[in-house]
């Protein structure tokens, strides 16, 4: 498999986290997968790097989840192109799942920023 | 809301825009196009392998690829069918063979009895029997008194149980309007069903009361039911005349048992009888003696079961005084220096012994099959790897184009999962037919067929050969690495395949058990031959032999009845002479006993034996037979009860009792001194068991002089073919006695030749693995060096373009074949030392390390190495140099 050159400020995508990622993105207006990879990159200081591969298996994963809805379209340079918008479920999910990354980003936070442990004196 | 699902293309399609947009974008940002084409292309990754995921997406993935997998993998195989069917056949040879073999050491050693926990069973054997006594087996049989005495305790063992055979062969049976037929019939204890465990389906077994009143019942084998009854279920209650005597039906015993001993399937059972048409083994009464009467017969063969909570080491010294005090009854007193017999228990869990005559012949064929499965697997890997070198460069292409490291391993997996399922299937096959074969050969008649146990041992080789089969070739596959594909040389992307150390060391072991194989076969097939060209002493061309056993109401009218016989018979055209014997010769059967020579018993050398052989037969014996009579004369009509009694000794017998003298006119006897013979004649020796026998000291009585007449053999010389006599001779037997039939009739050399059967068997299947290893050898050598050869040629071309001549092209790569034949050899020839002295046992006139053999052992694999390796030589060194350069 051609190997991608690791760059140390890209971060591989958590698992489960690109659906989130794509709910947030669409949360803005409907865009084309190309575009959702570069808004994700983009709006994360370029620290996230998004495989298109599997930017594009999510998109359909989540369409056939039907909480995104494509059509074929042209985009701004008059290229063909396939629009995503967020699908009213879509949109209830992305609350939920956006309420769960927060708790769960707390918790991380919260633990992390505790120092070494219960007991970490020599900070 | 209905869609579509959506197309693999219309993802193919939005693929192709996201690269179009990034391209377009990468441009705004001042790349070239060219270069933002690049960029885009590669920052998206692997494109095939998202489109196969979004294709994969919703399908039951395994299925699909196993699916298209097993399509490719059956079209890749037909495009080479000369690799497919070598591999598949070689398979399917290497593991039918071991299929076959193990089966039949699954049947005959390993299968447990159909009984009840068999493994609380055991045979009971003693050191030896008290003096005085005759036995059937020195070690496995016992009186009728040690039965009662033993099973009369219950602490030890419970039940304890007799079985002794109506007949040493078969005994005569009929029942309704059929005519009479030999079947194979047994005594047996009350307990023998019940006791065993063996189920009974049909009617009932018996009880100890049947054994106790010595009831005349009977229970029919599930075969014999089968073949005699058509599965009749009316069959119960009907009479069987066994010798005459009418038994009543009561049961069919469950199927798949046909008696506790291997080899023999007994076709029917009564309880233990106490009338003298019905005495153990057929033999007629001794002085009124039958086996319950006679203390000094040791003829019961007995089975027990342990005691529930007793362990073997606890029941026999709790049985060992009992055996000793049972021992000597009606012996009289037991002598000052004789030691007492000494019971011993014998596993009884499967058909035969470990210790059985068939165990060692069957380990070593086991080991030879086992050595050709080797061979055959080594070969199929080779095959496989050589096919897959030469695919390297298709394998880099499909690493290159993006197949994982695992969709190679699950096609090649498929590959070999084909060729193992197809070779596995021929095996299969060929085992069955082969043991039905085997069966038919060795007289076996219980079932050799392979069973559960055998499919699993079988599937299990299957697997671990289809997973050897994938990997063995992975490793090449793999080894290419993706840029090989850009190589464009296969001569130079071949070029270490080509002298592969692992291939060296394989086709060397190959080679050396080869050797192995082909100086085991040969051993066995010259002891073949010496037991096949054995001088029988005899001429048993034209002679039929038979047995008949009447009804004998008294010794006088046996008498009558034989010589009424022997007269009718005679008289049939294109018979010449006619004579009976009371042990059949060739059948392993005989008498012995200690003989009275001149009134005492001879001296011996310190650990010599007086063990003589003796037999009953009728006048004109030795004529018939065409044994040389050295002095004196053969037995005449003219001997009878009235005249002097008369005896014929062997060779043997004058030189080890009668040494130095002529021995006309001296007499022996039985050692009970019943009876005295006065020597009227010197026989040359001849075989009398078996074929592979020595010489051992043979007395004879006539029948017409002895107070003892049963069952006898019919021998009878005509003209022609022997067997084209027996109708005439059935229609004799019967207008005497209706109840009649012949038993065993065989010609007699087929008679002896049944006593080497196994031996020739064991031959004959030892040089076909020997050979089927040479041929595998020949076959896998012959393509792996055309292989290695075919790798060189590129070399070869430029070896000839320099100046080098065809034939030093040639002896190079004999050269080198040589080398490894020599290594096989060297590696070989001790090691077929060690398997000549496993066989030494099983050996006949032949050394252990019998030159002649080793060297054609060798000489053997030189000429297939060399035939090999010529041929593509020749080949690779006729081929232009310039087309071999441009090899590509």
């Amino acid at each position: 498999m051609p190997t991608q050159e690791s760059n140390d400020d890209r971060i591989a995508l958590l698992q489960g986290t690109l659906d989130l990622l794509i709910l947030k993105t669409l949360a803005l207006g409907s865009c084309h997968g190309q575009g959702v990879a570069r808004l994700i990159q983009r709006n994360s200081d370029e620290v996230f790097f998004v495989d298109h591969g599997s930017l594009y298996l999510a998109l359909q994963r989540l369409e056939d989840k039907k909480w995104i809805s494509a059509k074929w379209g042209l985009s701004e340079n008059n290229r063909k192109a396939r629009f995503y918008s967020l699908t009213p479920s879509g949109r209830k999910q992305l609350v939920e799942k956006a309420g769960e990354w927060q708790r769960l980003s707390r918790a991380m936070e919260l633990i992390l920023k505790g120092g070494m442990g219960p007991t970490g004196e020599e900070a | 809301m209905f869609r579509r699902k959506r197309s693999a293309q219309d993802f193919a399609e939005e693929i192709k825009a996201h690269l179009e947009l990034e391209a377009d974008e990468l441009k705004d940002e001042g790349l070239s196009h060219e270069e933002a084409r690049w960029k885009a292309r590669r920052n998206f990754g692997n494109v095939r392998l998202a489109q196969e995921r979004f294709y994969l997406k919703d399908r039951w993935a395994l299925f699909d690829k196993m699916y298209r997998d097993l399509c490719f993998a059956l079209r890749s195989l037909r495009q080479s069918p000369g690799f497919t069917i070598t591999a598949i056949l070689t398979l399917a040879l290497g593991m039918g063979a071991n299929t076959a073999v193990f089966s039949v050491m699954n049947a005959v050693l390993l299968r447990s009895l159909p009984v009840d926990h068999p493994e609380r069973l055991v045979f009971l054997g003693t050191s030896n029997p008290p003096r005085g006594t005759g036995t059937i087996d020195t070690h496995l049989t016992f009186s009728y008194s040690v039965y009662q005495s033993l099973s009369s305790q219950n602490r030890a063992l419970s039940p304890v149980i007799a079985y002794v055979p109506l007949s040493s062969s078969k005994v005569a049976v009929r029942s309704g309007a059929q005519p009479p037929e030999e079947a194979e019939g047994e005594m047996v204890s009350g307990a023998f069903f019940s006791g065993l465990g063996v189920n009974v389906p049909l009617g009932r077994g018996f009880s100890q009361q049947d054994e106790t009143v010595h009831a005349p019942l009977a229970v029919l084998s599930y075969n014999y039911w089968t073949r005699r009854f058509a599965r009749d279920p009316n069959v119960l209650g009907k009479t069987l005349f066994v010798n005459a005597i009418p038994m009543t039906i009561i049961g069919v015993s469950a199927e798949g048992f046909e008696g506790v001993e291997g080899g023999r399937s007994t076709d029917f059972w009564i309880p233990l009888q106490n009338r003298p048409e019905l005495n153990a083994w057929g033999n007629p009464p001794d002085n009124g003696k039958i086996y319950t009467t006679d203390p000094t017969w040791w003829c019961l063969r007995i089975i027990a079961r342990l005691a529930p909570g007793v362990s073997r080491e606890q029941a026999l010294p709790q049985l060992q005084p009992t055996f000793q005090n049972a021992a000597f009854v009606g012996l009289g007193m037991k002598m000052e220096d004789e030691k007492p017999p000494v019971l011993s228990f014998a596993d009884a869990k499967n058909f035969f012994g470990s210790e059985s005559a068939y165990a060692k012949p069957l380990h070593i064929l086991m080991a030879m099959v086992c050595l050709v499965l080797l061979i055959a697997l080594t070969n199929v890997v080779m095959l496989l790897m050589a096919r897959n070198a030469t695919r390297q460069r298709e394998f880099s292409l499909r690493l290159a184009l993006g197949a994982g490291r695992g969709a190679l391993l699950r096609l090649l997996l498929m590959e070999s999962f084909l060729l193992v399922a197809a070779g596995g299937l021929l095996a299969w096959a060929f085992a069955v037919a082969a043991t039905r074969i085997l069966g038919q050969w060795a007289q076996i008649e219980s079932s050799l067929a392979p069973d559960r146990t055998v499919l699993l041992v079988t599937l299990g080789a299957l697997a671990l050969a289809g997973i050897l089969f994938a990997l063995a070739p992975m490793r090449i596959a793999l080894a290419g690495k993706a840029e090989l594909a850009l190589k464009t040389s296969a001569a130079t992307s071949n070029a270490d395949a080509g002298k592969s150390r692992t291939g060296r060391i394989i086709v060397t072991l190959q080679l050396a058990m080869c050797v192995v194989l082909l100086v085991g076969g040969s051993l066995l097939i010259r002891t073949m031959r010496n037991l096949e060209n054995t001088p029988l002493g005899m001429k048993v061309d034209g002679l039929v032999v038979f047995g008949v056993s009447p009804t004998i109401p008294s010794v006088p009218e046996g008498r009558v009845f034989y010589a009424n016989l022997i007269n009718r018979l005679s008289v049939l055209p294109g018979v010449e002479s006619v004579t009976v014997v009371e042990g059949r010769l060739g059948s392993w059967w005989s008498n012995n006993s200690s003989m009275l020579v001149d009134h005492r018993l001879p001296d011996v050398v310190i650990g010599g034996s007086r063990t003589v052989r003796w037999n009953i037969a009728g006048p004109d014996f030795f004529s018939t037979l065409g044994v040389p009579v050295l002095s004196g004369r053969d037995f005449a009509d003219s001997d009878t009860a009235a005249s002097p009694f008369v005896g014929i000794i062997n060779e043997e017998f004058a030189k080890r009792f009668l040494p130095n003298i002529n021995p006309l006119g001296h007499t022996f006897g039985p050692d009970n001194g019943i009876a005295t013979m006065t020597i009227v004649g010197v026989v040359k020796d001849h075989k009398f068991r078996s074929i592979d026998e020595a010489p051992i000291p043979m007395a004879w009585f006539m029948y017409a002089q002895i107070p003892v007449i049963g069952a006898m053999n019919v021998e009878m010389r005509v003209h022609g073919d022997p067997l084209a006599i027996l109708p005439a001779a059935r229609k004799v037997v019967q207008q005497l006695d209706p109840n009649l039939p012949l038993i065993k009739p065989i010609t007699q050399r087929a008679q002896f030749d049944t006593t080497i059967s196994q031996q020739i068997l064991f031959a004959r299947l030892a040089g076909c693995f020997g050979f089927l290893a040479a041929l595998l050898v020949a076959t896998g050598l012959y393509g792996t060096l055309s292989y290695r050869v075919s790798m060189r040629t590129a070399e070869i071309g430029v070896r000839m373009a320099v100046g080098a001549r065809r034939g030093q092209v040639v002896w190079m790569i004999l050269r080198d074949s040589l080398l490894l034949t020599g290594i096989g050899v060297a590696i070989g020839v001790p090691l077929a030392m060690l398997v000549g002295h496993a066989l030494a046992a099983s050996l006949y006139g032949v050394k252990p390390l019998d030159a002649a053999s080793y060297a054609l052992a060798v000489l053997g694999v030189t000429v297939v190495a060399m035939a090999a390796s010529a041929v593509p030589a020749g080949r690779a060194a006729s081929v232009d140099p310039l087309t071999a350069l441009r090899t590509e």
